[in-house]
């Protein structure tokens, strides 16, 4: 019989995870599109997450979904402030020139 | 049959989207792919039967976040830049990555299988109504707790991206009480006929 399982979630999870990692590795430049590979990142932990909950018929994984939210809103918020003020003090957001601490 | 139809649709249209995110040269366009992202994911979320995490992940995500990128994107003055590819410099930390990986899938997929499915017939209470019952009394602590985190959030926000200038006029009150009379007032008393020099 054809139905979906938890092996096929935990593989898609799997599969945003590593897109995720690839676009923090390939990605060196732009500092936003750092703070969106997190979030999927983020997302696949979810996925994860909710349907494990689902399959194991145990709510806490919803629970701590919904928590993963909340710091997730919370970094982002935090995250683009920095990158703001960043821009606003130096007009650009290379992060391969962000070293100025070092000297 | 239909419900996996459905899954493999949303999870293909995922992955592509979730691509796009990483390689299209755009900010803009890797945003509004972001948003695709989050709504398959959604759809998934309720294909399987959490409804509430994933309509609060349209509301969260789709709502605030990603809308959030649009406006830091468009305010920000972004050149369009390509993926710097270097392949040889990431051999080693990429072939730890991938075995860590996939020994994961082998463990969980392989001997350590979650054997379960979904419920299929209705339960009498439904998603949000479970997760209110958890969320608001074995939770509770934690709640609160994501609550303080979202306060200094917006605090950290609002004081980090705040700009003092000092040409603009606004009352300060300690100064106001502070002041004596005599930097304020002064008394004169002029002659018959002469004005006072200010």
């Amino acid at each position: 019989m054809l139905s979906i399982t938890y092996n096929h979630f935990f593989i898609l999870s799997v599969i945003l995870f590593v897109i995720g990692c690839l676009g923090l590795f390939l990605n060196r430049r732009n500092m936003i599109l750092i703070l969106m590979c997190i979030e999927i990142i983020l997302l696949a932990a979810n996925i994860n997450f909710v349907s494990a909950s689902i399959f194991l018929n145990n709510l806490d994984g919803q629970i701590f979904s919904i928590f993963i939210l909340t710091i997730a809103a919370a970094e982002a918020a935090i995250g683009l402030a920095i990158l703001v003020v960043y821009f606003r003090n130096n007009g650009e957001i290379d992060i391969t020139k962000i070293n100025e601490l070092k000297d | 049959m239909f419900v996996v139809g459905t899954f493999y649709f949303f999870a293909i249209f995922l992955i592509f989207s979730s691509l796009s995110v990483i390689f299209s040269k755009n900010p803009v366009n890797s945003v509004l792919f972001l948003v695709l992202t989050f709504l398959n994911s959604t759809f998934l979320f309720i294909l399987i039967g959490a409804e509430f995490v994933g309509i609060i992940l349209a509301i969260v995500y789709i709502g605030a976040v990603a809308i959030l990128f649009l406006f830091v994107v468009m305010m920000l003055d972004i050149q369009l830049i390509d993926i710097v590819f270097s392949v040889k410099k990431y051999i080693p930390l990429a072939v730890l990555f991938a075995l860590v990986i996939i020994s994961e899938i082998i463990y969980l997929t392989v001997v350590k299988v979650v054997k379960g499915n979904i419920l299929l017939e209705p339960s009498s209470i439904n998603n949000t109504e479970a997760i209110g019952d958890v969320l608001y009394t074995k939770f509770f602590i934690d709640f609160q707790l994501s609550g303080i985190v979202l306060l200094l959030a917006m605090i950290g926000a609002i004081v980090l991206t705040h700009i003092y200038k000092p040409s603009i006029k606004r009352q300060n009150i300690s100064h106001q009480n502070s002041v004596t009379a005599s930097e304020r007032v002064s008394l004169h008393n002029p002659k018959n006929g002469e004005g006072i020099d200010a």
